[in-house]
């Protein structure tokens, strides 16, 4: 795990990764809802730009997906605390956002997309390094 | 519950020694980076690793680790 990166520019990468996931979701509701579906490709696309750019400063040049996909095998005792921890937290917030998402969609009756999905997906994949990337100090 | 902090001589011993942090990490089986957790006492150590880092320093676990501030070595030796 190399983590040369301070603390505050993890955080703000953080965010503006979760940020991007849940922008792309918005831009494609909105546009789905207000019928807009040559306006979605163009629109998306500034989001997932910014989702690429800043998941691959914060979590890919920094080691953090690869110390997050480590086998158990490579990890010490204080990487495998870490991890687990980690993955703790990040069940605990997904859990809360999954239900909380499904209960609103189940009351207004709106149908389960294809992006909601993914961006699900992939902000299950993200969380346990976002919290990594959150809470450890540099070294 | 909340764990106790354990004080540690890691930094001292392992300078005496002469050791870099990746060459103590590879003595006993961690990542250089766990070396420097253990120095900063913001990782306790599990019992085993302890055993390990008092191998490695040829000395007693209750001369490396302690559950209060250690006072320098050269001090203790004076005490004596």
């Amino acid at each position: 795990m190399e983590m040369k990166k301070s603390i505050k520019k993890r955080r703000i990468g953080v965010i503006f990764t979760l940020l991007s996931l849940c922008s792309m979701v918005l831009i494609f509701e909105y546009c789905k809802i207000e019928q807009r579906d040559s306006a979605i490709i163009a629109i998306e696309i500034i989001p997932i730009i910014i989702f690429i750019v800043s998941f691959i400063l914060t979590f890919i040049k920094t080691g953090l997906w690869g110390f997050i996909h480590k086998p158990l095998k490579k990890l010490d005792e204080r990487e495998i605390a870490l991890t687990s921890k980690s993955l703790r937290y990040a069940y605990g917030i997904f859990t809360v956002v999954t239900l909380i998402l499904l209960l609103s969609l189940a009351i207004t009756y709106t149908q389960i997309d294809v992006v909601l999905v993914a961006s699900l997906i992939l902000f299950a994949h993200i969380l346990p390094a976002s919290y990594i990337a959150w809470t450890e100090k540099d070294i | 519950m909340e764990s106790r902090k354990i004080y540690n001589r890691i930094a001292v011993l392992r300078k005496d020694k002469s050791l870099t942090r990746n060459e103590l990490a590879d003595k006993i089986g961690v990542n250089f980076q766990t070396i420097g957790y253990l120095e900063r006492e913001e990782y306790n150590p599990s019992l085993d690793l302890a055993f390990r880092i008092s191998e490695v320093f040829e000395l007693p676990i209750s001369l490396i680790f302690s559950i209060k501030p250690l006072m320098p070595l050269s001090q203790l030796l004076t005490k004596k």
